[in-house]
């Protein structure tokens, strides 16, 4: 009886403590490449250089540099306008796509079948994916060679290039993060509790927009997270078709890749100021939590 | 059948055509004889994936099958890709089960797990810079994973975060009262009801990493990753259908792979 | 009087295997409280949810005050429901959840203040508006949802399992006021339950369901007094059942060879029964005597009394007859005499209590003992 307790004790003091042991390893990876990166791109924003031997010269020269700067609230325009387009255009695409197979599609075997289906593409080089547009879209892509062909255009559109490009790239590379929150939450949604909207005489766009799009805005605001710092922390893209468009991500790679660290380090503090700013607001206004627990 | 299901599947059609565009364009211009990616198609070849090089063309136009740098990046991409798919299915269960419960902060480490992805990946890549620069650290194959890891879990985690239901909670309790222990709960009850989340978690992060580039090529020296090769590769040199010969070959193994994948889950779902 | 409801020959299929509903033909008159009871899985959500028109069906035809229900939208039905799980909105407290259908509705704003603050007194949640569905208990979200369904008054209101997870007190209370705003309002209820006492004590027209089809519609003291068929008499009220074989009829008085041995019947339906044959031997509980008062009787057996439940207002003893058969007997409890367990009594009961029933159940191909004993 007694060794009975004990054990029984034991094992209840370790299932208390397992939670923060099975905390461990992912604290610890956050630790090293999250939080010291983090604090280090902030500690060298205040410093003048960043030599072998260490930063060196405290100063806010950096950041007095860029708020003064003529280009800065281009750059700024350019970053942000385009990223929350680009969350726009995911979502107009995206949302219909997750609701239609939760709602529509009732076969579990084809929803995943789909599902399946629109991982395919992530497979293929991330470039070789963005380059493939070309054909279609590029100067002598399809559908100019199609449009001149026909006359309707005399010149071939820039379509590649500038910021129809980022806003054709960017939504179908990140789609995908746009509809996995969205079905995620979607498939949350007691049937039943539209069906109590249906039989409290909803017609259907008050069941959709008062009871499963609000039931949903967790995952979607986590989609527009999602896609949203994507684009924001995405320079490859605008450096190879934006031509010439800058943004906050371009500045701080092509600062660093000329190894003005504390220059990009404030850019990149600003950058990640900005987005930690927009989420809080959307934390505001829709309890993502909500998606998980 | 009403037409509003009629109206989905065709949507669903389209959307999957819209993301499929451009491989059918790959597919189509990687045995395309000429060097420059646009149409008309003049020929058909397979120059672009097995014409042995002459040791004289510049690397665009070296075939993919003969290009050996080509097959190190591949090599890179798997060892990165699949050291983060372990990692994460490991790191998400662990996180995710640790999170489930009401413990103290649980909210805000939910939030510092999010944050892995919300920081722009440009930032990120340059706070590691500075790390390794500092502490003098080499880059590594595994630093590259380790940084993608971070960007993976919050991904699983929400998925599996959003499994651990009050329904999977009366089932562990409905063991536990029948007296197992907390071992075997999970052994027995709760670990068989989330391995889809698992796999699907170290699936996510393979996707995730094999695409990952923004990251990757700040951290990266020399070689790298698929990603990043092909990148660096496209950006000083001029584009031919070597490339897509490449994409082309990747969506065949990853279909196959995918396919292969999808059966055997879909045996799983109901 | 018009008809609320008519249905013919309604079936539901789930994918290929489940049949919910196979050929349900019924009607309801309109202000009817009309109760429809039967075991778990029988089919009365079903039913509930293709009223509502939140299901479709597969074949067949419904009508709602006379009119063709087929391909209407739910929200253009002039019902409407509370659901069996509640389902109330989590995003909305309690009073925007009551006040829900009447927005739809249009109404405004004092007036749905009003109606929703009358609704919630009415179902004892006054004071809860600003509640959200996540901490109430159970019971409560089912008042709100009971709250909900209300307020809209529609002609036909439906009301799947409404009392089931209330305490005793209450589910009391509730069905006073549900028979008093019934009476109130005058428009057609529809209440499904799985338990007899309240489908027996709510109902003006009680049907008893089983697996997708109807075995029984009528007033509660006839489907209690003359079940249609044993599982109608087994699932409403306790009963004693016998596996029985005509033997033979003299004038009004039937004899028959049971598993309990030689008995007679004097049924009141007696015109419809056969000559011979099989058929269930049937008497309430309450009209088998104990002791002196069963010698009596113009049936008898004698069986060991082998355990009892004490029901407050009455006793219910089981016996144990020949071939281990069990009967069951209630005695009011002021009546209850000094019995003790493993002796054997005298049973008896008289043959104009009787109810011989012949049918064992609407679904076809079951054959009457394994309807009488259980399958
Ligand atoms: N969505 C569904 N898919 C498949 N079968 C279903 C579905 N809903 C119900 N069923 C089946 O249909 C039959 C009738 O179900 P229904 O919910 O109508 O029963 P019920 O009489 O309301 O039971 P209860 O008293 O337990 O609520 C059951 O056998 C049930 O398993
Ligand atoms: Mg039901």
């Amino acid at each position: 009886m007694s060794t009975l307790q004990l054990k029984m004790g034991l094992t209840d003091r370790v299932a208390k403590y397992s939670r923060y042991l099975l905390l461990l390893p992912g604290f610890v990876l956050l630790l090293l490449f999250l939080l010291i990166p983090l604090s280090m791109i902030v500690g060298i924003s205040f410093f003048e250089r960043f030599t072998v031997t260490g930063p060196e010269n405290l100063t806010l020269k950096n950041y007095v540099a860029f708020f003064t700067s003529p280009q800065t609230p281009v750059i700024l325009l350019n970053t942000f306008g385009m990223s929350l387009l680009a969350c726009l255009i995911a979502f107009l695409l995206g949302y219909p796509m997750a609701y239609f197979l939760v709602f529509r599609v009732k076969s579990a075997r084809v929803r995943f079948f789909v599902v399946s289906l629109l991982l395919v593409p992530f497979l293929i080089d991330w470039s070789v994916r963005v380059v493939a547009w070309l054909p279609i879209l590029g100067e002598s892509g399809i559908i100019n060679y199609a449009l001149m062909s026909w006359g309707v255009i005399k010149e071939p559109l820039e379509l590649l290039f500038g910021r129809s490009a980022l806003l054709i790239i960017w939504p179908q590379t990140y789609l995908l993060w746009m509809i996995f929150p969205s079905y995620l939450a979607l498939t949350r949604i007691d049937p039943d509790i539209i069906n109590a909207a249906k039989v409290l005489k909803a017609p259907p766009h008050r069941v959709f927009f008062d009871i499963t799009f609000k039931l949903s805005l967790p995952g979607v605001v986590m989609g527009f997270i999602f896609v949203f710092v994507s684009a924001l922390g995405d320079y490859v893209t605008p450096a190879l078709w934006a031509g010439g468009i800058q943004t906050l991500g371009l500045s701080v790679a092509n600062y660093a890749a000329n190894f003005v660290w504390p220059y990009a380090a404030a850019l990149s503090t600003i950058l990640v100021a900005i987005a930690l700013l927009i989420l809080y607001v959307l934390l505001k206004v829709v309890d993502i939590k909500k998606l998980v627990y | 059948m009403g037409w509003g299901d009629r109206l989905a599947k065709v949507y669903i059609a389209l959307i999957i055509l819209f993301i499929y565009i451009p491989t059918f364009f790959m597919i189509a211009l990687s045995f395309k004889s000429g060097a420059k990616v646009s149409f008309p198609i003049e020929g058909f070849t397979w120059d672009w994936y097995v014409k042995p090089p002459t040791g004289y063309e510049y690397s665009a136009y070296i075939s993919i099958m003969h290009d050996k740098n080509f097959f190190t990046a591949l090599n890179n991409s798997l060892f990165v890709s699949i050291v983060t798919a372990l990692l994460t299915c490991l790191l998400v269960t662990t996180t995710a089960l640790a999170l489930r419960k009401k413990i103290v902060g649980r909210d805000l480490l939910f939030y510092l797990f999010l944050l892995g992805f919300i920081v722009p990946g440009v930032a990120l890549g340059l706070g590691v810079t500075f790390m390794f620069r500092l502490f003098g650290i080499e880059s590594s194959l595994l630093a590259v994973a380790a940084i993608v890891t971070v960007y993976t879990v919050p991904f699983g985690l929400i998925l599996m975060m959003s499994r651990f239901d009050p329904e999977l909670a009366t089932y562990e309790y409905a063991a536990s009262v029948l007296k197992a222990s907390p071992l075997s709960v999970f052994r027995r009850i709760t670990f068989p009801l989330i391995i889809f989340e698992v796999i699907s978690a170290a699936i996510m992060g393979f996707l995730l990493s094999w695409g990952e580039i923004i990251r990757t090529q700040f951290v990266m020296k020399g070689m790298g990753t698929l990603a990043t090769y092909i990148r660096n590769e496209l950006s000083i040199n001029p584009i031919t259908p070597k490339w897509f010969a490449a994409g082309t070959i990747i969506a065949i193994i990853a279909f196959v792979g995918l396919a292969i994948f999808a059966y055997i889950m879909s045996r799983r779902v109901r | 009087m018009g008809k609320a409801l008519e249905t013919k020959e309604l079936v539901k299929w789930y994918g290929k295997e489940v049949l919910a509903l196979n050929k349900v033909t019924f009607d309801i008159d309109a202000g009817d409280f009309f109760v429809i009871v039967g075991p778990s899985g029988c089919g009365k959500s079903t039913l509930l949810k293709i009223i509502a028109g939140i299901l479709d069906y597969d074949s067949g035809k419904l009508y709602i005050n006379g009119v063709d229900m087929k391909g209407v939208p739910s929200y253009k039905r002039d019902v409407s429901m509370m659901l069996e799980m509640y389902a109330l909105f989590p995003h909305m407290n309690v009073f925007d959840n009551v006040a829900f259908g009447l927005r739809m509705l249009g109404k405004d704003k004092s007036e749905i203040e009003k109606e929703v603050k009358e609704a919630l007194r009415l179902v004892g949640l006054a004071g809860l508006e600003k509640r959200m569905p996540l901490e109430l208990s159970g019971g409560q979200r089912q008042r709100v949802a009971l709250a909900r369904a209300l307020v809209i008054n529609p002609s036909v209101l439906l009301l799947d399992e409404p009392l089931s997870h209330v305490d005793y007190r209450l589910q009391r209370k509730l069905m006073e006021d549900l028979k008093e705003i019934h009476r109130k309002v005058g428009n057609t209820f529809i209440l499904t339950t799985h338990v007899q006492e309240h489908a027996l004590s709510l109902a003006d027209t009680v049907m008893v369901m089983n697996t997708g089809v109807i075995e029984q519609i009528g007033k509660p003291e006839e489907v209690y007094t003359t079940p249609a068929t044993v599982f109608a008499a087994r699932f409403v009220g306790e009963i004693n059942l016998f596996s029985a074989q005509i033997k033979s009829w003299d004038g009004g008085l039937c004899y028959l060879t049971t598993d309990i041995g030689e008995l007679k019947a004097n049924p009141k339906n007696k015109n419809t029964l056969p000559s011979s044959g099989k058929v269930a031997y049937a008497i309430r509980p309450e009209y088998v005597k104990i002791g002196e008062e069963a010698r009596l009787c113009d049936n008898k057996t004698e069986a060991k009394l082998v355990s009892y439940y004490y029901f407050g207002h009455y006793m219910e003893y089981v016996f144990e007859a020949i071939g281990n058969t069990k009967i069951k007997v209630s005695v009011p409890t002021e009546k209850v005499g000094n019995l003790t367990l493993g002796s054997t009594y005298l049973l008896g009961w008289s043959a104009k209590d009787v109810l011989l029933i012949e049918r064992p159940c609407m679904i076809e191909g079951l054959n009457i003992e394994e309807v009488i004993y259980g399958k």
